[in-house]
C-alpha cells in the first residue's frame, strides 16, 4: 500500500466546494476509500442522501469521475448494472479484455441498513465485481435526523424521542458488517475516518479483489450528533477505542482485527462529548448506561472471538 | 376546544389524525413530510397509540395493510417517490378492500425531482397508483385547516366504503404555518366486522384477502367494488365555487394552486372581467356536476395546475367540449404566481372579446 507522501500525490476525486456541512465525516470517507482506487478509472454509484445532494446540485458536480444516481434503495442495483453492462461488452468484445474499470457505490446507514438492504443482498450474493461503501452516521440525517437501524441505543432522534417513556432509542443497532460477512463474499470490512491508513488500505484491497467487495466506514455527523464540526475525526477515535465501532476486516471468511485496542476505554468517553446522548447521563439513567456499556462489551467480544477463532 | 392556534400543515394533519381516533401510523422520513412523522412520533404514544418508523415506505404501507386488517384506523404519509413505492401496498388494499388513509405531501417529479412543491402526482392519485381497477377517494386541501378537516373526513370515508382515502398535499401546505381549530377528538368508532380480530368460535372466519384464481370470481368482486364507486361518485363529489354565477370564465384549480387562482380570479375582477373559481375538494370522485354545470353557463374554462397538465383531462371529460378548456401551470417544482394567472385569465378574455366582434 502506498504511504502518505504517495497517497497525497494522488488526485483527489471528490473536489472541494461541495456543500456537505464543516466537519462531515462522508466526504472524508469517500476521499480516503477513492484514495485505494488507485490510477484506475472509477465509476461512482450513489444513493440518495447528504453526500448525494450536497455533491451533486445541478448542474454542479463535485465528482471528477463518471457518476451515477438512482433512487434511494437501489444505489448497489444500479451499480450491478452498469457492472454487469460493462462485463457484457467485454464478452461481447466491445471493450478490450484487459481494460480495468473499478465500480463503487456509495451509501449513507439508512440507504444501506434499511431499504438498501435488499438490493445490497442480490448485488453481493450475485457476486459483481465491485464495493459497495457505507458511510455510517447513524440515523437519516438528510431528511432531519430520523432514526435508523444504526442509530445506537440511547440515541436521541427526531423519531426515537427522549421523554418519559423512552430515553432515545430502544433497540441496539444492527450488525450490518456481519451480515454482509455472512453472505461469503470474498471481503468484507469495518473501519473508521479516524484511522485513515486501515481506511485507505482496506479500500485498496476491496478494490483489488475481483468481485463483490463491502466497507462499512464510521463517519460522525456534528448536526445530527449534536457535537462542535471540530470533533469529527476525535469522536470517531473514541468509538474505536472504546469498542464501540471494532475494526476488522473479513478476507475469504478469515476475521482479523486490523486495529488492536491495547487498554478499551469506558463507553462514556463515546457518549458524553455528543449532545444525542445527553439525556443518559441525567440521573435515574445508570442503569441504561450500563445495558449499553454491556451491549459494547458483549459486540466486541463476540469481533475478538470470532477474530481469535481464525 | 375551539380556540385557534397556529400550526405547520404537516403537524396540524398528524394532530387531526389522531383525533380521529387513528392509533396507528407508520412512517418513513422523506422531504417534505418529515414534520408529521416526527409529530405522530412525539404525540403517538401519549395518545395510547403506535408510532413506528418502518425500514422503507414499501414495509410502512403494508403496516397499514396489517393493521386495517385487524380493524384499526391506520394511516402512513410520505412525498412522491414514496408514494411509488407504497403503490403496490395501496393496491392491494384496495383489493382486500381496506380502509386506511394515505397522505402524499407532494414535490416535483419525476424520479428524484426535487423537494419543492408540486401537484404533479394527480394521474397517479386518480388514475393508477398501483395495478389492476381501483380507485381511491383522494381529497385535495388548500389551507392547514382543511389538511386538519380532511383528514378527519377521510378515516369516516375509508370506513364507510372500505376503501383506502388519500389526502392529495403538497409540500407548500405542509411546510406553511395558519391559525387552525382542531377537530374535538372522536370518541366512537364504527364497528367493523369483518375485521380479522379471531372468531372464537362464534362466527365463521373472516377473511382479508384480494387473490381470486378464479377468474369468474375476480370479474364478480371487481364489479362489485365498481357498483361501490359509482354510489361513490354519486354521493361524495365536493367542489368549492367562488363567483361563478355570472363568470364568463371558470378557473378550476385544486389544493395550493387554487390559492393562487383566487388571487388572480380577484385581480381579474377589479379588471372587470367576469371570472370564476371552482376548487375540485375531491378528486376522486371528480366533481363532474359542478364543473358541467359551469360549462353550461361559462364561455371558456382555464385549468391552473402546478404540473404539465393532468387534472386538465378530467375538466374536458366534464365539459365534453361544450366550451374551450384552456391549460395553464409551472411544473418541477415552480408555484405559479398570481400575476401570471391573471395574464392567463386576461389572454382568454381578450380571444373571447375578439370572437365576438
Amino acid at each position: 500500500m502506498a504511504n502518505l507522501k504517495e497517497l497525497t500525490h494522488r488526485e483527489d476525486r471528490l473536489a472541494g466546494g461541495h456543500r456537505l456541512c464543516a466537519g462531515c465525516g462522508a466526504s472524508v470517507a469517500v476521499r480516503q476509500v477513492l484514495l485505494g482506487a488507485g490510477e484506475d478509472p472509477v465509476v461512482v454509484g450513489c444513493a440518495t442522501g447528504c453526500l448525494e445532494v450536497s455533491t451533486t446540485i445541478y448542474p454542479y458536480s463535485s465528482w471528477k469521475t463518471p457518476f451515477i444516481h438512482n433512487a434511494f434503495e437501489n444505489a448497489a442495483a444500479t451499480i450491478s448494472g452498469v457492472e454487469a453492462a460493462f462485463a457484457g461488452l467485454k464478452r461481447a468484445g466491445k471493450i478490450d479484455a484487459d481494460k480495468k474499470v473499478r465500480f463503487v457505490a456509495f451509501g449513507g446507514d439508512g440507504g444501506t441498513y434499511d431499504i438498501g438492504l435488499q438490493a445490497l443482498s442480490g448485488a453481493m450474493e450475485r457476486g459483481h465485481d465491485m464495493v459497495y461503501v457505507c458511510y455510517d452516521n447513524g440515523a437519516y440525517m438528510n431528511t432531519g435526523i430520523q432514526r435508523s437501524s444504526a442509530t445506537p441505543k440511547g440515541a436521541w432522534a427526531t423519531t426515537s424521542e427522549v421523554g418519559v417513556a423512552q430515553a432515545g432509542k430502544r433497540q441496539v443497532r444492527k450488525d450490518l458488517t456481519a451480515i454482509i460477512a455472512a453472505h461469503g463474499v470474498p471481503y468484507a470490512a469495518q473501519a473508521s475516518i479516524s484511522h485513515w491508513k486501515d481506511l485507505t488500505a482496506k479500500a485498496e484491497k476491496a478494490f483489488n479483489t475481483p468481485g463483490p467487495a463491502f466497507l462499512n466506514v464510521f463517519a460522525p455527523c456534528p448536526r445530527g450528533w449534536r457535537i462542535p464540526s471540530s470533533m469529527t475525526v476525535e469522536i470517531a477515535k473514541l468509538a474505536v477505542q472504546t469498542g464501540f465501532w471494532p475494526v476488522y476486516e473479513v478476507e475469504d471468511g478469515v476475521w482479523r482485527q486490523t486495529v488492536r485496542v491495547a487498554n478499551k476505554k469506558p463507553i462514556e468517553e463515546f457518549l458524553k462529548p455528543q449532545g444525542r446522548f445527553k439525556h443518559l447521563f441525567a440521573p435515574g439513567n445508570e442503569a441504561l448506561l450500563a445495558e449499553i456499556q454491556a451491549d459494547v462489551d458483549r459486540a466486541y467480544e463476540g469481533v475478538l472471538k470470532r477474530c481469535a477463532a481464525e | 376546544m375551539t380556540e385557534k392556534v397556529l400550526m405547520k400543515g404537516n403537524e396540524a394533519l398528524a394532530e387531526a389524525a389522531i383525533r380521529a381516533g387513528c392509533r396507528f401510523f407508520f412512517g418513513y422520513p422523506i422531504t417534505p413530510q418529515t414534520e408529521l412523522a416526527a409529530y405522530m412520533a412525539k404525540r403517538m404514544g401519549k395518545a395510547g397509540g403506535v408510532y413506528l418508523q418502518a425500514e422503507s415506505e414499501i414495509a410502512a404501507i403494508n403496516m397499514v395493510y396489517g393493521a386495517s386488517a385487524a380493524g384499526k384506523r391506520a394511516m402512513t404519509s410520505s412525498s412522491s417517490p414514496g408514494i411509488s413505492l407504497k403503490g403496490e401496498g395501496i393496491s392491494y388494499m384496495a383489493g382486500a378492500d381496506l380502509p386506511g388513509v394515505i397522505i402524499n405531501v407532494q414535490r416535483g417529479g419525476p424520479g428524484l425531482g426535487g423537494i419543492q412543491p408540486s401537484q404533479s402526482d394527480y394521474f397517479q392519485a386518480t388514475r393508477a397508483t398501483g395495478h389492476g381497477d381501483f380507485h381511491l377517494i383522494v381529497l385535495a386541501p388548500s389551507t392547514v385547516q382543511e389538511m386538519t378537516d380532511y383528514v378527519f373526513r377521510a378515516f369516516d370515508l375509508a370506513d364507510e366504503y372500505r376503501m383506502p382515502v388519500m389526502i392529495l398535499a403538497d409540500g407548500m401546505l405542509g411546510q406553511m404555518m395558519e391559525p387552525v381549530v382542531l377537530p374535538e377528538p372522536k370518541t366512537e368508532l364504527p364497528e367493523k366486522p369483518w375485521a380479522v380480530t379471531g372468531h372464537r368460535g362464534e362466527r365463521p372466519h373472516n377473511v382479508v384477502n384480494s387473490l381470486y384464481l378464479k377468474p369468474e370470481e375476480l370479474e364478480d368482486t371487481n364489479i362489485e367494488r365498481f357498483e361501490r364507486y359509482e354510489r361513490i361518485k354519486a354521493a361524495e363529489q365536493r367542489a368549492e365555487e367562488y363567483l361563478v354565477d355570472d363568470a364568463d370564465i371558470v378557473v378550476v384549480a385544486f389544493g395550493a394552486s387554487s390559492r393562487i387562482a383566487r388571487s388572480a380570479v380577484n385581480k381579474a375582477r377589479e379588471k372587470g372581467i367576469k371570472v370564476g373559481l371552482i376548487r375540485p375538494i375531491t378528486l376522486w370522485p371528480f366533481p363532474v356536476n359542478a364543473i358541467g354545470a359551469a360549462a353550461d353557463r361559462a364561455k371558456a374554462i382555464l385549468t391552473v395546475e402546478m404540473n404539465m397538465g393532468q387534472m386538465v383531462e378530467d375538466v374536458r371529460l366534464a365539459v365534453c367540449g361544450r366550451v374551450p378548456v384552456e391549460f395553464f401551470g409551472r411544473a418541477g417544482g415552480i408555484i405559479p404566481t398570481p400575476v401570471e394567472t391573471l395574464a392567463a385569465i386576461e389572454r382568454i378574455a381578450a380571444s373571447l372579446e375578439g370572437g365576438a366582434r
